[in-house]
């Protein structure tokens, strides 16, 4: 709470600051009128604002688009208009000012980015989505990835972490493959950075390729969405192709841009588990329970001193129970019956953890453009406080893009973007860390130790769950990963005839990263261990990567009009990329020798070691487009790809595609009908390839597998795989056809897309008898099919003084399993943990949840009637679907209740502008997905121990047939032990109300020369929304390989962060 | 201008062919098997590569024989540990982790004494010392006949596989009869025993490997093994008589003179600690083990002294958590077999302890645990070898020979018997049954991993585990014991890789 007062005041003494050197100046003043009309079809347009920058008040154009404005000359007149570009012109002698302005969106004559150039949206054959970041400084994200969600259909961000500044997971129309990762080929200013797959905990351990990417150095994102448009990136592109366009320099005066904001973050939920007096309730029913069954004689009224009486009775003087020790397991803490719970302390663990933090960030950049030079400079420091204790995220970076025209032929440029950034997390998501922990941390402990159990001097609450504070952790565990990057990119253009343009491109992405760990004693193992060997339990971590992408590329453009109705555009290139990743980490081994020192050389002992690997694609690609009058549209590319990851036969491999458009509008048979402003018809067809797997899959290697003699190490080698020597790609075929239209000259318009993605080939673990040694050999193998259907609109809905203006996307997708390989009908995916949940099977989507479903609670009636029951279940427990009516209930039982990816997901952006005012509002969601939750499983599992903290639904339990509860949960103390089953299924549906931001024009009372533009806003992150994640905090959470399998990896929940709310607000200048 | 941008062309093209070669990379930080089997040593780091595959040999046993048998009653303690099926004979444990490690890791190993014995027979002139050569392929033999009894055991039958072999190949090999796997274990003892070294012979730092009397030992037992009873199933016993070929090799064994029977010092009762300690590895008893130290880097330490114990009993004592989680407990059956003063009993096993004042009463087995010996920062390093034949157990099975009627007298097995039982501090008996033979096995080899095997073995099993369920479950918790159980089924992961292959042992 200090940090935030200390904000504000900061912020205030800030703007003071800028108030300060504002000057209020007045000038003479004169009347200026005018008519406002649309550049393109010269339309008058209503309702466009008309304001002085500056100035205070306004007005807007009446019916014929007309206005009229009082104004000084040298001022600047400002037209805004919905679904427009903003106009600015500076008031001369002339009274009258007739504006022409243009449309901004699904402008038909708008240049979209597309693979290895450019080209306008009326000509686009491909299916692409596009998303414009002209507002994201106004939003609290610190990543690129995280400003997509929700805004382009088709394109699904799933916000896999709580944890600011990491990565997070990006499908282009659903997944495809089972194991070569489902991430898309990200393209930055015409660099393609090094695909990345998270590995089967769904974490980026390698790095994300939108690591400390600014996401206010944005200009717009293309999402390559269907093969013909992709298939230009060849053996990358099979995930979808995500190109990043930073910002450029613009014709006119130099403009500098200022942006801070400043707020708080905090959950965004709370999970309901047990309070402390419920969570006694249960204790004291699982101890009577066990007592009971522990012997004969033993009653659940029995007190503790009686119970204490009957265990001793037999046992030898020295292994009697003393007068102050008890048997947790048979006997309760007298306490609990007391009032007041003397010596005790109810804590709520997870209000103990969580936070709310501070979030701050800066942006200064400066851009122009002359004939010769055009430039984009920024600076940005961004710095969250996290929800959680301990975390947080820091960032620093700068970018310049600068390009010069040396002379009429040659022209070249430079986009250098150094970055570092900070983050710190102690451990918190995942299996058995810190999240994980304190929710299942008993609720009750001593008061003596209060949140501090278990750490330090403070011992173990007789009754608790056996870590160490969680709190005490969060504090102490230093874990910081420090990151610098580097983006280069150094171009040179040459056009060597009118048409002809030769480019060369170098290209390097550099990123040194580096962590380090340190957890000291105090916070680690049991009281006796921390006073008994003190530092020796100390450990410590460093670790460090290199990751070096470097890419050559050299691309022949040509452009001609032919008799005005042929336009040809021809492309060929060819290119040459290597990616090296040097590892190093090193680790305490025997504690540490002193307890101030962090750093290794202080360790008692150090293990370590060193690794490289490398990878190398060239590639050879071209491209034909031809437009006839307009009209007839038609693309087709072909790429050739070879990648030292393959085997020797199968290192190259063709990548062709094609599509046709017809622009139907454009036909004479259309004229008459002008509602219709633009209809185009588009199919393509088109095969990419997935090439992410290791760099040697094609070489088999050996590994270490050391043995001892005699007390001595020996070293033993032996393979570590079998290889198959044709592993190659694996291939995806998209078929597309898709229609975009506008309506009411353009002012609805809209696309829907309908596809089929077959991925074959698929680069598969595929299992094999262990006969061979091995369980698995990779192989292309298996197919996947992913159909559906994207649908995006955008509408002005209102225009005038009041304008609303509409986009939306809608999009449907379904996967199923074609093949498996050598013909088998399904693979059950290993699980970690217990029997196995999820399946491939043909016919059925990837990773279906395969479980015994729960239907209510068995009575006695029930068990008298001989239903079928899983081992030694009795009245109480729950009652399991006997599915193959065998009559017992096992793993036999399994049935699929549901797939893991959403049918629909969906985003709705709503524009308001009233006056000064302007109010976004960004919906989005999805629909139709399950989530087989193992975090459920820690905290909602049938007979967990008395310790554990459990649901808050285990309030409405079982506990006599004349006291049912609620007909889900089961008794607290059940021996039959656990299946897996339906109670940790629950639906992924979610709706967030991602964002709400109010903006208004400071330009409307701030008059001064100085400042060209100026702005408030309050922006309101993650606020709303809901979700069916009764077993979680984040439907989407991806922390942990639930297979435990690198061949078919599982990435789930056990133990993911809420997504953060965030409140801010911010002031943008432009001077 | 016109030539500069054709010298571009051609430079890029040249720059592009150069760039192709870069296509062929090799590993930069594993050695790559075209490569290996260069040099004499690269066959030994072969070998020994294949005893790292009998690492998790003593967990296996603990698991698959110790929890299976009457001497543990490990039922729902609170969670649900992986055990559990195992203890409880469930019958749907085909994905159980142990079940299907016993699968994996076996074949892993015999995957890997295949591929020396393939390297040896094409680049094996590379070793020039003859007697090197047939060492190396000694040990690779015995390794894989090693593997393939435990498979046996285990599963009943099997595929053999006697060459290094690519998917498709495995794919069309199917369970061979256990018969026909017994005698490729046969040959590859017979071999071992006559071309591996006697133990002197080896250096101090190869203590440890294979020996012509480890080979004879294990075959002893294939033997007596072959000599159970088949309870109609298709099990590890085939109703032979090959007791007195069994003898003979034991016979062997102990007219070499290189082991001892490990005897009290006058006024001392740790001979019977002596075998386990820390301290005397590779004593008189140990015909073969498997070793670990603790220190290396990847760790070679061992994690079987703490699979059995509860974590909090090594907490109570101030030491970290070491992963047995919670506790196995002993049966009573067992608790109760053993007469008073069974030095054996308090060795092996402890009883009661307090940890953060809450006392746990029942009893689990500690017997590998040397208290002053817990690594203090890697639990998976614990520096003592695992026995798996040991000269007591030589002795005994000679006794077992002899009662099942190979050559021998009742004396001979009276003093056998005796000398086990005058070790552990209890009275001689006279005229020694097979019943009380077995009895006295199951005390000298608790915790040892040996209780389901001579059940099996003995015949014994069909009767005393569900006696012993009926006395023993006082919680209700265990399932019906069947034949069928006494092998475990096909992991459920190998039945799937190819429908039809192999088909389900009976009964799972």
């Amino acid at each position: 709470m200090k940090a935030i007062l200390c904000f504000f005041k900061n912020g205030a003494c800030l703007f003071l600051l800028i108030v300060f050197f504002l000057n209020f100046r007045s000038y003479a003043q004169t009347k200026i009128s005018g008519q406002v009309s649309d550049a393109s079809d010269k339309e008058t347009l209503p309702g466009v604002s008309v304001t002085i920058k500056g100035a205070s008040g306004g007005t807007a154009t009446d019916t014929d688009g007309r206005y009229s404005i009082t104004a000084t000359p040298g001022q600047v007149l400002i037209f805004k208009y919905i679904g427009y570009n903003d106009q600015q012109v500076t008031v001369g002698s002339n009274a009258v000012i007739n504006v022409q302005m243009t449309s901004s969106t699904k402008s038909l004559e708008e240049v979209v980015v597309i693979g290895y150039g450019t080209q306008k949206k009326g000509s686009l054959t491909g299916a692409v989505a596009t998303f414009n970041a002209d507002n994201l400084e106004e939003r609290p994200v610190q990543r690129v990835d995280q400003a997509m969600v929700g805004q382009m259909a088709g394109v699904n961000v799933k916000q896999t972490t709580g944890s600011p500044g990491k990565g997070m997971s990006v499908q282009v129309r659903g997944t495809g493959s089972i194991s070569a990762g489902n991430e898309p080929l990200y393209v930055i200013d015409g660099f393609p950075l090094a695909p990345s797959a998270p590995n089967g905990s769904g974490n980026y351990a390698s790095g994300n390729p939108l690591d400390n990417i600014n996401p206010n150095d944005i200009e717009s994102i293309q999402v390559l969405k269907d093969a013909s448009s992709a298939a230009i990136y060849g053996s990358r592109a099979s995930n979808g192709v995500v190109l990043i366009t930073t910002r450029r320099g613009k014709s006119g005066k130099p403009k500098i841009t200022f942006n801070a904001y400043g707020g708080t973050v905090e959950r965004s939920k709370k999970l309901d588990m047990l309070t402390g007096e419920e969570w006694i309730d249960r204790a004291i029913e699982v101890i009577n329970g066990q007592w009971v069954a522990s012997g004969p004689g033993r009653t659940a009224g029995q007190t503790t001193v009686e119970r204490r009486q009957v265990l001793n009775s037999g046992l030898a003087a020295d292994k009697q129970l003393g007068p102050n020790d008890v048997n947790t397991n048979y006997m309760i803490d007298d306490r609990w019956t007391q009032s007041g719970y003397p010596g005790l302390r109810i804590i709520d663990w997870q209000d103990e953890a969580f936070q709310r933090g501070l979030t701050q960030n800066y942006q200064l950049s400066a851009s122009g453009a002359t004939d010769v030079v055009n430039y984009f400079v920024s600076g940005n420091l961004t710095d969250q406080e996290g929800m959680v204790k301990g975390m947080g995220y820091r960032s620093y970076s700068a970018r310049a893009n600068v390009e010069v025209n040396a002379n009429s032929k040659l022209k070249f440029g430079i986009n250098l973007s150094p970055t570092y950034s900070i983050t710190d997390d102690p451990g918190v998501e995942g299996k058995d860390n810190i999240l994980h922990q304190l929710v299942s941390m008993t609720p009750v402990q001593e008061d003596s130790m209060g949140v501090y159990a278990n750490t330090g001097n403070f011992g173990q609450y007789r009754w608790s769950t056996s870590p160490n504070s969680p709190i005490g952790k969060l504090e102490n565990t230093s874990a910081q990963t420090k990151r610098f990057r580097t983006l280069a990119t150094v171009f040179g253009e040459y056009k060597i005839i009118e048409g002809l343009n030769f480019r060369t491109t170098l290209n390097l992405d550099h990123t040194d990263n580096n962590f380090k760990r340190y957890i000291p004693y105090t916070i680690t193992g049991t009281l006796s261990s921390r006073q008994s060997q003190l530092t020796a339990n100390t450990s410590g971590t460093y670790s460090t990567y290199r990751r070096q992408t470097f890419v050559n590329e050299n691309t022949l453009s040509y452009n001609k009009q032919f008799n005005k109705v042929h336009d040809l555009s021809l492309l060929a290139g060819a290119s040459y990329n290597s990616d090296k990743f040097d590892n190093a980490e090193f680790n305490s081994n025997g504690g540490f020798t002193n307890s101030v020192i962090t750093t290794l050389n202080k360790a008692a002992g150090i293990t370590g070691n060193t690794t490289e690997s490398k990878n190398v694609l060239l590639s050879y690609f071209g491209r034909v487009q031809y437009a006839f009058d307009g009209k007839y549209l038609m693309s087709a590319s072909i790429r050739r790809d070879g990648s030292s990851r393959f085997g020797e036969n199968t290192k190259w491999g063709w990548f062709p595609s094609a599509s046709l458009g017809w622009r139907i509008s454009e036909e004479s048979f259309l004229e008459g009908v002008t509602q219709l402003s633009d209809l185009k018809l588009r199919a393509s067809w088109g095969k990419a390839g997935n090439y992410n797997v290791g760099d040697y899959s094609g070489i088999p290697t050996l590994a270490n597998y050391n043995y001892t003699f005699g007390g001595v190490q020996v070293i033993g080698q032996a393979p570590n795989r079998i290889v198959n020597p044709n592993v190659s790609w694996e291939v995806s075929n998209t078929f597309d056809v898709g229609l975009d239209f506008g309506l009411f000259s353009n002012r609805v318009t809209g696309a829907f897309d309908v596809y089929t993605k077959n991925n074959s080939n698929l680069l598969l673990n595929i299992p094999i008898p262990q006969t061979t040694g091995f369980s698995t050999l990779l192989g292309n193998t298996g197919e996947v099919k992913n159909q559906g259907w994207e649908f995006e609109i955008s509408s002005r809905n209102l225009t005038g003084t009041f304008q609303w203006s509409t986009t939306a996307n809608l999009s449907h997708n379904t996967n199923k399993v074609v093949s498996l390989p050598g013909g088998q009908n399904q693979i059950l995916i290993p699980s970690s943990f217990d029997i196995e949940h999820s399946i491939l099977k043909v016919g059925e989507p990837m990773y279906s949840i395969y479980v015994v479903q729960q239907q209510g609670i068995l009575s006695q009636q029930d068990i008298d009637n001989n239903v079928a029951r899983y081992g030694t279940q009795i009245a109480g427990d729950p009652k399991y679907v006997d599915a193959n009516g065998d009559g017992v209930i096992d793993a036999n039982d399994r049935v699929i209740v549901g797939h893991p990816t959403p049918d629909y997901s969906w985003g709705i952006t709503n524009n308001f502008r009233y006056k000064g005012f302007d109010l976004s509002v960004l919906v989005q969601g999805q629909n139709g997905g399950s989530i087989y939750s193992l975090f459920g499983r820690s905290v909602n599992r049938t007979g967990t121990g008395l310790v554990d903290n459990v649901l808050g639904t285990w309030a409405d339990r079982w506990r006599s047939p004349e006291d049912p509860g609620d007909g889900e949960v089961g008794k607290a103390y059940s021996t039959f032990g656990r299946i897996k089953n339906t109670d940790w299924l629950y639906s992924s549906d979610y709706f967030r109300v991602r964002n709400i931001t109010l903006g208004y024009d400071l330009g409307r009372i701030i008059k001064t020369k100085q400042v060209q533009g100026a702005r408030i806003y309050v922006t309101a992150e993650n606020f709303f929304g809901r979700d069916s994640y009764g077993g979680g905090f984040n439907p989407e959470a991806t922390n942990t390989n639930l297979s435990g399998s690198t061949s078919f990896p599982e990435a789930g929940d056990y133990g993911g962060l809420p997504l953060p709310k965030s409140l801010i607000f911010g002031v943008n200048f432009s001077f | 201008m016109k030539r500069t941008f054709f010298h571009t062309i051609i430079l890029f093209s040249l720059l592009f062919t150069a760039c192709e070669k870069e296509l062929n990379q090799v590993p930069l930080s594993d050695a790559s098997t075209e490569t290996f089997y260069a040099i004499p040593n690269d066959f030994v780091q072969a070998v020994n590569a294949t005893y790292a595959s009998l690492r998790a040999y003593p967990e296996r046993q603990l698991n698959l024989s110790e929890t299976r048998s009457d001497n543990l009653y490990a039922v729902s303690d609170g969670g649900v540990r992986d055990w559990e099926g195992i203890n409880s004979f469930h019958k749907t444990i085909a994905s159980n982790p142990y079940v299907t490690e016993a699968w994996s890791e076996n074949f892993n190993g015999i995957f890997r004494a295949n591929t020396i014995l393939d390297q040896l027979q094409k680049n094996g002139t590379i070793i020039t010392d003859e007697n090197l050569r047939r060492r190396l392929e000694a040990e690779a033999k015995f390794l894989r006949a090693f593997f393939y009894f435990d498979l046996v055991r285990w599963f009943g039958d099997v595929p053999i596989i006697d060459h290094p072999i690519v998917a498709e190949e495995a794919n069309s090999i199917p369970r061979s009869p256990v018969a026909d796997v017994y005698d490729l274990i046969m040959a590859d003892l017979r071999f071992a025993g006559d071309n591996l070294l006697s133990p002197e012979q080896y250096a101090n730092t190869d203590k440890g490997r294979a020996t012509k009397y480890s080979a004879k030992g294990l075959l002893a037992l294939v033997h007596m093994t072959r000599s159970g009873p088949t309870y109609g199933i298709s099990g590890p016993g085939l109703g032979l008589n090959e007791w007195g070929n069994a003898l003979e090799l034991l016979n062997e064994i102990s007219a070499s003179g290189r082991y001892s029977f490990l005897t009290n010092a006058a006024g001392a009762t740790s001979a019977y600690s002596n075998i386990f300690s820390y301290t005397n590895e590779n004593n008189g008893e140990v015909v073969f083990d498997i070793q670990y130290i603790s220190g290396a880097s990847p760790v070679l330490g061992a994690t079987f002294p703490w699979l059995l114990v509860p974590d909090t009993w090594f907490q109570s004592l101030g030491f970290n958590t070491q992963g047995g989680l919670t506790i196995r407990p002993v049966s009573n059956d067992l608790l109760n077999s053993y007469e008073a003063n069974d030095l054996r009993r308090y060795f092996s096993i402890q009883t009661g302890y307090t940890f953060n004042g809450s006392t746990e009463t029942r009893s689990f087995f500690k017997k590998y645990v040397d208290i002053s010996k817990v690594p203090t920062n890697n639990r998976l390093d614990w520096p003592i070898n695992f026995i798996v034949l040991r000269y007591t157990d030589i002795l005994m099975l000679k006794a077992e020979c002899i009662l099942h009627g190979a050559a021998g007298s009742q004396t001979e097995v009276d003093a056998i018997v005796n000398q086990v039982r005058s070790r552990a501090g209890l009275t001689p008996l006279t005229n020694v049954t097979l019943a009380q033979l077995m009895e006295e096995r199951r005390k000298e080899f608790a915790a040892e991993g040996s209780r389901w095997h001579d059940l099996v073995r003995s015949g014994l099993v069909e009767t005393r585990i569900p006696a012993w369920i009926e006395a023993e479950d006082v919680q209700n918790q265990m399932q019906n014991f069947v034949k069928e159980y006494i092998i475990y089924p096909i992991p459920q992961s190998q039945l799937d890789v190819r429908q039809g292959l192999y088909t389900q042992n009976n009964g799972y």
